[in-house]
């Protein structure tokens, strides 16, 4: 799914490098909970993973396409069709309603649309079907975002990563703003969605204590030879 | 790809979530717009209307004056004119070799505050206006004698005169003069179509009638033409007139104030009146509010049957006068000799020439009008890259969101920059629906005060590219928050800075 060789990435304005992973490799369908101190280069290996930051040295292949052999414009349509993100918070445009953001996730890709299509199903039916998955009631998918508590409106970004089958999920800090008992089960229907088509999920958090949900834990701190 | 009308989706969605502020911003560009537009057309029209008073005429003939008071007193019948060109230079000049026609105009004398025009029969043959027209009569004739006078039509319509109405000049200027020639009235026999030019609000009468009027106001108070046979039948018209409004008094107070009414006051000491007790006719009364239109049923006639006789009479001197050419060849000459002519001081000019100069004295004023209104556009637009830009900061976590979901940079570029577009094509259309509100509203008034007919077509092409320029410079003004968008997007990548 993912294999990574010899990165290494240099912020422009830093002496030193931020990453320096000499492997790292996930199956598909792994979960893996990627943990470390803010400021190890978590943020960094999310943005050079979904292809919007620019690889300096090494390889990044996902499903086996090197991401250092394909070009910018193809980068953001490839990020578009094979990877889902939900980000710690505020992850919901404020002008669109929930299940606009939810299809939000299909606009700019053409394989997860298609990949709907093959499910005889459509955008609305399958933001309206994974929102009810998720937990989310009829009179909450059209009410404004805002409206909704933070718990509901990190289901409606889980919705929008899963919209169209992406083979990768990333999920930075997702539950940093939920309570206890609501990171638990968030997790859990995120692992449900994720179980339903095989889908990997890279966790990245410094929560260290949802660490045994995951089938594999990997502390940045020891792949990062820095 | 499909991604444009996401993208405009988002762009209208995004822009109506922060109505108020994108409404503030539209607001003042509609306003903007609606400014430069108005601007714009009056000025224009003020032109087109200003440079169409008169045409056709190679030289304009006064005494000796600067050109362009000359020109406003001849033709725009502004300022006085003390001095007067004796008839003997006049007769003199007319017979020059190569004169096709003139007109002799006398000015200085007024009614309720419209200035009374004496000429000959040539002015409604040869005075041209426009893209060289005619004059054209809308009711009645020229006039035929020293008693008949012709109107301008806003003087007829804001007067409320028509065919066989009998009216008092004064004399001097103005509202107030103190010396009215009451002994003198005149038969309205012709009402001129409108012009959009001072010959609307101008009365006409005879040079004879001119002459007749002081003559009589100078030496003794006599009446003078009163009794002429030409005049009888007027009368008999205007006893009959009165004999309406005299009835309207007696039987409907309600009536008080009618025109006519106020008109007769003025001539209760003719001794006419009694004369013709014998017209009544009650039935017409029950359609007193027809009145008007019942006269103008009733007398033509009696007003057209006068019989064309002399209307120049012995004039001493005359304001100035028109002259056209049987080729334009003729024009410097005769102009080199009329301001050299030996036996009075004159002075000739050539109309057009005249109000160009005139209108360049203006052109400065209309430059900073032009001005003024194009930097209020400019700073309606700046408040818009305002609004954009204090608003980017906060929409950077909107962009990360897009960027997640696949959109590109230059996708972010295209949603920020048609969101002012949008705005600045909304803030057109909403300007020129405010445009044309005023243009509706303002038009009577200006048509009343100031005599500029504005066009109320659809927008002209110079407007329409004014239009496209204040888009363009929209769109660049939009380009500024598009293109720090895209580079937020880039640094930021994933990650959502606050």
């Amino acid at each position: 799914m993912i294999t990574i060789t010899d990165l290494i990435h240099t912020w422009p304005t830093q002496s030193h490098p931020t990453l320096n992973i000499k492997a790292l490799h996930i199956d598909k369908g792994e979960r893996v909970f990627l943990h470390g101190p803010s400021g190890c280069g978590k943020s960094t290996l999310l943005g050079l993973l979904a292809g919007i930051n620019a690889l300096q040295s090494g390889q990044i292949k996902i499903l086996n396409t090197d991401l250092s052999t394909i070009k910018n414009t193809h980068k953001d349509r490839f990020r578009a069709d094979h990877i889902g993100t939900i980000f710690q918070s505020f992850n919901l445009l404020p002008y669109l309603n929930p299940l606009e953001n939810v299809t939000l996730g299909c606009e700019f890709s053409k394989q997860r649309r298609k990949r709907l299509t093959d499910k005889k199903t459509d955008m609305t039916t399958e933001a309206i079907r994974l929102l009810k998955a998720l937990g989310l009631n009829d009179s909450q998918l059209t009410q404004h975002v805002s409206k909704l508590s933070i718990g509901q409106q990190q289901r409606v970004a889980a919705a929008r990563a899963f919209i169209g089958e992406p083979e990768l999920i990333i999920a930075d800090e997702p539950t940093s703003s939920l309570d206890e008992d609501s990171r638990h089960a968030f997790i859990e229907t995120l692992f449900n969605q994720a179980g339903d088509y095989q889908a990997s999920v890279l966790f990245v958090s410094h929560d260290k204590s949802l660490a045994s949900l995951f089938d594999r834990q990997i502390s940045l701190l020891d792949i990062n030879g820095v | 790809m499909g991604y444009d009308m996401t993208l405009l989706k988002l762009a209208i969605k995004s822009t109506l979530n922060r109505k108020a502020s994108v409404l503030l911003t539209l607001c003042t560009i509609a306003i903007s717009v609606m400014l430069l537009l108005s601007i714009e057309r009056v000025r224009h029209d003020a032109k087109s209307s200003f440079s169409n008073t008169i045409s056709g005429t190679d030289l304009i003939v006064g005494a000796r004056t600067g050109d362009i008071q000359l020109l406003l007193s001849s033709v725009f019948r502004i300022g006085h004119t003390n001095n007067a060109v004796s008839w003997k230079s006049y007769l003199d000049i007319k017979e020059r070799k190569g004169v096709a026609w003139t007109i002799p105009i006398s000015l200085g004398d007024s009614h309720k505050g419209h200035a009374v025009l004496g000429t000959d029969a040539t002015y409604f043959t040869h005075y041209r206006y426009g893209k060289k027209q005619h004059l054209a009569f809308q009711h009645g004739r020229a006039f035929h004698n020293a008693q008949e006078v012709v109107l301008g039509s806003d003087v007829a319509n804001k007067l409320h005169y028509h065919i066989g109405h009998q009216i008092v000049i004064s004399h001097g200027m103005g509202n107030t003069s103190f010396h009215h020639h009451d002994d003198n009235p005149m038969t309205i026999v012709g009402i001129l179509a409108p012009t959009g030019t001072p010959v609307d609000k101008t009365l006409h009468i005879p040079l004879i009638a001119v002459d007749a009027m002081h003559k009589s106001s100078h030496t003794q108070p006599m009446m003078i033409g009163k009794k002429s046979q030409q005049n009888d039948h007027a009368q008999h018209q205007h006893g009959n007139t009165h004999q309406h409004a005299e009835d309207n008094n007696s039987h409907h107070n309600e009536h008080n104030e009618h025109n006519e009414h106020n008109e007769h006051n003025e001539h209760n000491e003719h001794n006419e009146h009694d004369e013709h007790n014998e017209h009544n006719e009650h039935e017409e009364h029950n359609e007193h509010n027809e009145h008007n239109e019942h006269d103008e049923h009733d007398h033509p006639h009696g007003t057209l049957d006068s019989e064309p006789s002399d209307l120049v009479g012995s004039p001493n001197q005359i304001t100035a006068f028109l002259m056209g050419f049987d080729s334009p060849l003729y024009t410097l000459q005769v102009r080199r000799n009329i301001n050299m002519y030996k036996a009075e001081p004159l002075l000739a000019i050539m109309p057009g020439l005249t109000l160009r100069e005139l209108w360049d004295m203006l052109d400065i004023v209309e430059k900073i009008l032009l001005l003024f209104s194009i930097v209020v556009v400019l700073v309606s637009l700046l408040g818009m890259l305002t609004t954009l830009l204090a608003t980017l900061s906060q929409r950077r976590r909107e962009l990360a969101i897009l960027r997640s979901v696949g959109a590109r940079p230059i996708h972010i570029f295209a949603l920020m920059s048609s969101e002012a577009i949008l705005i600045t094509f909304m803030g057109c259309v909403a300007g020129c629906i405010l445009f044309y509100g005023l243009l509706l509203t303002a038009n009577p008034l200006l048509q009343s005060q100031f005599g500029i007919s504005l066009t109320i077509g659809w927008l002209s092409n110079y407007e329409l590219t004014l239009l496209g320029v204040i888009m363009s410079a929209g769109t660049l003004m939009g380009l500024l928050p598009a293109a720090r968008a895209y580079f937020y997007s880039l640094a930021d990548g994933m990650s959502i800075k606050i």
